[in-house]
Formats: C-alpha cells, sequence, structure tokens
C-alpha cells in the first residue's frame, strides 16, 4: 500500500468513518478518502462518474480530468488531514507523488434558517443565523445588496482550526480599527478559540471586564445596520451570531428595527429602555436605603405604611432583600435550564413561593416584591442578554453600598458605575461613544 | 482631539459643586443687602482670570502648564508647582472633610465621617487612578442623569420667595471687600479654574465654549445666594450654615413622595464633588508624574491615604473652617500667579519669535 495511505489511516486510527474507497477513474486505481459522516458518499459517486463519462467521450487523460475536478497537492499528511477535517474528498492513486482534493457533496449537518431564538422581533425581518459561517455571510449579503462588502477569511487555532470571517463596508469602517482588529487576531494564531472568552482574550480584551466588549446578535438585519454605521462583525464558525465591535453603551436601548416605526414611538420605547436600566439598578438600592438608612427622606405617610409592611419581618432589609434577589436569580436560572416542557412549573412555584407564601408567612414585606417584580421586568427591557447580565450584576454593587451609606451610596455607586463605563475602551474607542459613525476613530 | 464638550460640561459640574454649600453663607454673611455687588465683583474676577489663563495657554497649544514651567527651568517650576501641589493637597483634604462633615450633619447622622471620607476617596481614586479622560466622560454620564434633578430643584426653590427682600439694592460702602467670609467666598468663584491647564495633551477645548459656560453659571452665582436670601430675609438666612439647602429643605411639594428633594439635591452635588475631587487628585499626580514617572496607581493610591489620615485627625468644623480661612490665602496667591505667570510667559515667549 501507498505509505500515504498509510500514514492517513494511522493518523485517524478508530477512526471508523473515515473510509478508504477503491476505484478505477480512466483504468487508473485510486483511493478515495474522506469521512462518512461529513460526506454524502453516493451523490458524490454520481458525480464523479459524469465526470468521468465526459472525460471518456473528450479523450482526456487522467491528469487533466483530475486537474478539472478538484485542487492537485504534494502529498504531505498534515495538510491531507486538515483537508479530511474539513470534510474534503481526497483522490489518491498509489503510485503518483500527487493528490487530488475534491468538494464532495456534504453531509447536511445545518440547521435551516429559522427565526431567532434569542431576539425577539416585532415588525421586522425574522431570518436569523445559524451555525455555519457562510450561510451567515451569505445571509448578509442577502440582506443588503452593496458591492462594498468586505469579508475576510481568517482562521485561528494551533491544533483544531478555528474558522472567523470580519465582515465591513469598505470605506466605511475605520481602517484603523479593521487593521487592529485583524492584527490582534493574526498575533493570537495560536489560540484556540471556543468560546466568546477565548476570543476576547484573542482579541486583546481582559476576561474580567463585566460589560462584554464585543456585541452580539443573530439577526441579519440588525447586523447589516451595525455595518453601515462603520462598525465590524467578526463570524465564528459554528457560532450563530455575529459578534459587533466596537460595542457601545446606547447599544442597550437601541434595536435597528425601532426604526420601524415612527419616530415619536421609536424615541419612546428607547425612553422605555433607559428607565428599565435606571430602575433595576435603583429601586432594590432604593428599598434598603429608604428603608434601612434614610427613612426621613419619604413622606410620613409612605414612611408608615413601609414600616407597617415591615412590622413582623424579623431581618434587616439587606438580608430581606439579598434573600429574596437569589431567589429570583435561581428563578431565572434554573428557568433558563429547564426543557420548555417543565419551565411552566417553575413559573407557577415560583410565582406562587414570591406572589404569597412568602408574605403571608410574614418573611418579606409586600412592598419587596412589589420591587422585585418591577426590578426583574425592567432588567428584561434592556437589550442583549449580555447587558442585562451585566446590570443584574451591577444592582448588587448599589444594594450593599446602599445599605451603608443610604442614599449617599447609592449615588456613589452611580458615579462608580458611570466611571466603570467611562473606562472601557475597545481598541482605543470609548464605551460612551454616541457618535462613531460621525467621528469615526479619530478621536480614539 | 476637540473635546470641548467634555471640559464645559467638567467646568459646569464642578462650580455646580462649589457654588451650593459653602458659598451662599459668605456672601450673605459678608454683606447685609444688595448681595449682587459681592457676586459681580466675584464674577469679574472669575471671567478675567478665566480669560487671562485661557488665553495664556492659547499660547502653547498642547502642552499644559507643567510642561510650560519645566521649559522654563527647574527652579521655576518647583516655584511655581510646588505651590499648586499643596494647593491640590489642601483642597482635597478639606474638601473631603467639609463634605464628609456636611453630609453628617444633614443626614446620616448615624455614620462616622470617617466611613464616608471613604467613600469618597475610593471613588474619587478610582476615577483618578484611571485618567482624566475616563474622569471626563464620567462627567457627560452624571451631567446627564443628575443635572436635571438640579434643574428641577432650583426651579422648585422659589416656592416660598417673597420679592420684598431684593431690596434694598445698593449697599454703598464696600466693608464685604473686608470680611473674612467674602474671602472664603472666592473659593467658589476661582477654585475651579485651574484644571483648565492641565488636560492639554489629551483634550483641547474651544476657549469661546468655556467662557460660555462661565456665563452660564452667572444665574447660579446669584440664585444660590438670592434664593435664601429672597425666602427667609437676609437676617435669618446669614443665621443657617448652608443657606440654600435650608430653603430647598423648607419647600414642600405635593406630588412628590420624598419628604426631601433636599436630599436627592445634595446628594447629586456630592457626585459632582467627587468628580472635582478626582480631578484634583488627578492634577497632583500628574505634578508628581513630571518629577517621577509612574502609573497613576503608585501615587494615587498614597495621595488617599496621606489625605484620609490628615482629614480624620481635623476633628471638628470648627478646625475645618480654620483651614479654610488659611487656604483661601494660598488660594489667592496659587490662583493670582498660576494664570498670570502663564500669561506673561506666553506673552513674553511670542514676542520673541
Amino acid at each position: 500500500m501507498d505509505p500515504f495511505i498509510k500514514e492517513l489511516k494511522e493518523t485517524f486510527i478508530n477512526s471508523d468513518d473515515l473510509f478508504l474507497h477503491e476505484e478505477e477513474i480512466l483504468d487508473v486505481p485510486v483511493f478515495l478518502v474522506g469521512f462518512k459522516t461529513l460526506i454524502d458518499f453516493t451523490k458524490t459517486k454520481v458525480i464523479l462518474q459524469k465526470y468521468r463519462e465526459t472525460a471518456i467521450s473528450s479523450k482526456k487523460s487522467i491528469g487533466e480530468l483530475l486537474n478539472e475536478i478538484g485542487e492537485v497537492k504534494e502529498k504531505d499528511v498534515k495538510e491531507a488531514v486538515s483537508f479530511l477535517m474539513t470534510g474534503k474528498l481526497l483522490i489518491v492513486s498509489n503510485n503518483r507523488r500527487k493528490y487530488v482534493v475534491i468538494e464532495p457533496v456534504p453531509k447536511m449537518l445545518n440547521r435551516a434558517i429559522e427565526p431567532p431564538t434569542n431576539e425577539n422581533v416585532l415588525q421586522g425581518s425574522l431570518s436569523s443565523f445559524n451555525e455555519d459561517i457562510e450561510t451567515n455571510i451569505g445571509l448578509i449579503r442577502k440582506q443588503i445588496n452593496a458591492s462594498n462588502i468586505r469579508a475576510e477569511a481568517l482562521s485561528v487555532g494551533s491544533e483544531q482550526k478555528t474558522k472567523l470571517s470580519m465582515l465591513y463596508f469598505g470605506g466605511q469602517a475605520d481602517k484603523k480599527l479593521v487593521e487592529k482588529i485583524r492584527s490582534s487576531i493574526e498575533k493570537n494564531q495560536d489560540r484556540e478559540i471556543n468560546n466568546l472568552q477565548n476570543l476576547a482574550k484573542a482579541l486583546g480584551f481582559s476576561g474580567w471586564s463585566v460589560i462584554s466588549k464585543v456585541n452580539t446578535t443573530e439577526l441579519p438585519s440588525e447586523t447589516v445596520a451595525f455595518l453601515r454605521k462603520g462598525r465590524v462583525a467578526l463570524f465564528v464558525d459554528r457560532y450563530p451570531f455575529a459578534l459587533i465591535l466596537p460595542c457601545f453603551l446606547w447599544d442597550m436601548f437601541t434595536l435597528e428595527n425601532d426604526r420601524n416605526y415612527p419616530i415619536p414611538l421609536m424615541a419612546s420605547i428607547r425612553l422605555v429602555r433607559i428607565f428599565g436600566i435606571l430602575i433595576s439598578l435603583l429601586i432594590p438600592a432604593l428599598y434598603v436605603a429608604l428603608v434601612a438608612v434614610n427613612p426621613e427622606v419619604l413622606r410620613i405617610e409612605l414612611a408608615l405604611s413601609i414600616a407597617q409592611s415591615r412590622e413582623a419581618i424579623p431581618y434587616p432589609a439587606l438580608v430581606e432583600i439579598l434573600l429574596m434577589l437569589i431567589i429570583l436569580e435561581l428563578i431565572i436560572e434554573a428557568s433558563v435550564r429547564l426543557p420548555s416542557t417543565i419551565g411552566p412549573t417553575i413559573t407557577m412555584v415560583g410565582g406562587i413561593i414570591l406572589g404569597q407564601a412568602v408574605v403571608e408567612a410574614k418573611l418579606v414585606s409586600t412592598l419587596l416584591i412589589i420591587i422585585l417584580a418591577a426590578t426583574t421586568i425592567a432588567n428584561s427591557t434592556l437589550v442583549g442578554i449580555q447587558n442585562s447580565l451585566a446590570v443584574r450584576l451591577f444592582k448588587y454593587v448599589l444594594v450593599i453600598l446602599a445599605s451603608i451609606y443610604g442614599i449617599l451610596g447609592i449615588l456613589g455607586g452611580i458615579v462608580l458605575i458611570s466611571a466603570y463605563f467611562a473606562s472601557i475602551e475597545t481598541f482605543g474607542i470609548s464605551y460612551l461613544n454616541l457618535n462613531y459613525a460621525k467621528e469615526g476613530t479619530k478621536y480614539g | 482631539m476637540d473635546k470641548s464638550l467634555h471640559v464645559v460640561l467638567m467646568y459646569l459640574l464642578v462650580h455646580l459643586g462649589l457654588i451650593f454649600f459653602l458659598y451662599p453663607n459668605d456672601i450673605i454673611s459678608s454683606s447685609d443687602e444688595g448681595q449682587w455687588l459681592p457676586i459681580a465683583i466675584g464674577l469679574l474676577f472669575h471671567f478675567v482670570l478665566v480669560w487671562i489663563y485661557m488665553k495664556g495657554l492659547s499660547f502653547f497649544p498642547k502642552q499644559n502648564i507643567i510642561h510650560i514651567y519645566s521649559e522654563m527651568g527647574r527652579g521655576f517650576a518647583i516655584f511655581f508647582l510646588l505651590p499648586v501641589f499643596m494647593y491640590l493637597m489642601l483642597v482635597n483634604i478639606i474638601g473631603v472633610r467639609a463634605y464628609s462633615e456636611i453630609i453628617t450633619i444633614i443626614f446620616l447622622s448615624n455614620t462616622p465621617s470617617w466611613a464616608i471620607i471613604i467613600l469618597f476617596l475610593s471613588i474619587s481614586g478610582y476615577l483618578a487612578a484611571k485618567g482624566v479622560e475616563v474622569i471626563f466622560r464620567t462627567g457627560i454620564l452624571l451631567a446627564l442623569i443628575f443635572i436635571p434633578i438640579i434643574f428641577f430643584v432650583s426651579i422648585a426653590s422659589f416656592q416660598n420667595v417673597d420679592w420684598h427682600y431684593l431690596f434694598p439694592l445698593i449697599d454703598d460702602d464696600f466693608h464685604f471687600m473686608t470680611t473674612p467670609s467674602y474671602m472664603k467666598s472666592f473659593s467658589a468663584f476661582i477654585g475651579g479654574f485651574l484644571f483648565l491647564g492641565f488636560t492639554a495633551p489629551h483634550l483641547t477645548y474651544d476657549r469661546k465654549k468655556v467662557l460660555i459656560a462661565a456665563a452660564l453659571l452667572i444665574p447660579f452665582f446669584v440664585l444660590a445666594v438670592y434664593i435664601p436670601v429672597l425666602t427667609f430675609g437676609q437676617g435669618t438666612a446669614s443665621r443657617f450654615m448652608f443657606p440654600y439647602i435650608m430653603t430647598v429643605d423648607s419647600t414642600y411639594i405635593n406630588w412628590l413622595m420624598f419628604d426631601r428633594v433636599t436630599m436627592f439635591f445634595i446628594l447629586c452635588l456630592v457626585t459632582f464633588i467627587m468628580l472635582h475631587l478626582s480631578l484634583l487628585l488627578w492634577m497632583a499626580y500628574q505634578i508628581m508624574n513630571h518629577w517621577f514617572p509612574h502609573q497613576p496607581f503608585y501615587s494615587v493610591l498614597p495621595f488617599t491615604i496621606v489625605i484620609f489620615i490628615t482629614s480624620i485627625m481635623i476633628i471638628d468644623w470648627k478646625t475645618v473652617e480654620r483651614l479654610l480661612w488659611w487656604n483661601s490665602f494660598l488660594q489667592f496667591y496659587v490662583l493670582l500667579t498660576i494664570p498670570l505667570s502663564i500669561y506673561f510667559i506666553g506673552r513674553r515667549r511670542k514676542g520673541r519669535t
């Protein structure tokens, strides 16, 4: 047997889905090598057959035929292995120094293009990205018919290659930004990218930033809007999201889909989201501050009624609110974990616990339940799961500060969070940038 | 990098923080009637000094005052910058101590002031260590969040105004010029613009816009004094430690669920003061960094520790007042020499070329 084939076989020892199929093409014995699990072998063979017939009728030599159907490569095991891994079919003949890589009919291993699962769209285009990077880029090209979309293919990883693709509008996106992203990915060639933390490292970000420096969206329509404003979208193969760079605070409140409504409605929807972040940050902290530290700020009537509702509650406001907030976080986390068939159980049980039992048992005050509900609802108005998670965390900073310093603590906390937001920079571009499309990175 | 908006907003915030606490009392107790005269004179100083300062700085594009002085020679730099450094530290110490005291007086009476000082210093230290651009950006966010509240409260404070207290309009002798409290009131008039000379290589700004910001501040300078006077009359108002805050405290808004709007008002101002403190810390770091280059963290941390220890050693409000009085001399020295010297160095340099 050919040493090349032998070596391939040894590399994939115990991989039973590797096939080595002996064939004759134009009377030359060859091996067809590939993975059963990645290649639709029957269909591929039919196509090969067709090529063979036309070659016979036009009297081509085997060399010409192979040149025509694929790429001829020098025998190099390492390269061949990576071709096999990406689902290519190799045609190897015994007595030649070269082999041919052809693009077979692949097994259908992708989802179809479906409506989004993480982001709901009202009155807007519904298709969302899926796991296949090429489908995603195709969706973008379909979404906007523009010749100046650039799609640069990059790949990272030393052992396992991950395909990355960087999309931007030529002429619109800042060249410096594109260059910075490209060079930082190229610098981190040997890093493996399995998740967004890896990607953040590869882009040179700290893994400890609470606010995610990449904005994710699974909607081509949103992505195109970002691209049009001069941002850069990164696609990672097998990750059904576009990663938008740089990311800004304002993205928390805006969706491109808002622009499908008249301007006053758009403005009020966005205002609601701004209220959302303020309420989810401030209300729990205000409760602690007003109940425990500064009750005199409230109207006397209000202060009394709050005091009355807390009459039989055996622990301080901070413990009370932390207890309930943690239960609430557990409910949210549980409803993400559970299969959707059992999910409603959690809502029901949680609803009963929160709604009635806890209050009737005099473990927490009724007011607190209202506040928790308002907080959770307000938190969900923010755009982007990663953002609402960050706000959920910031809320605790404020609650703890409020329990020590009262209202002063809340405002101090706001300064702290504002300072944190202000200190975030992505490739030299501030997180608080409002006018990126106009200014570009020239001030970055 | 033109960041006029950043600088203008910071200018507003820093001054708003200075105007509403000690300044109304200083003015009201310095003159019995016609308070507009001391205010006008103070504002004149403010405008003239800011103009001279910025004019002087405009001779040196992309240079801050540290560069300018060190170009003139080492001795020169020490002669001018050392007092500035001392002034910055002293203002920081007094500021931290005074505002923590104010907060304990007005609310949080159970919290020890060292705890409040820690909060102040940790927040402004964090900001200062992050650098000037972060401070200015934070300023924008805070302005967006808190300026509406300030406006709302300022308008609400007109509730109990009696316009008869406006008279008499003329104070015929200028005896207020000699009172110590008028000297102290200058910390509001001229205590906030020093940072304009430090931002240079990082941020630049349009001089005209800063002057517009200064003009925008005029109503606040006037209101902070006149609203208490118009509400209580000069005699009563002069007995309060914080006349404006007392006035706000006396307002009653029917539909609001909060009884004390003051609290929010004061605390909004306190956040501006935190910002100012961080700016002062950063300026002090800049001066240190010029002599011994290092990371901001390594000087901000010792600064905050020194400030913390010193401000804890100040036992009572009397000492704070005395320090404020001493500081007003240093302040006059620094805030008169710096703008003027910058201006003359600039003129001379221009004449030479």
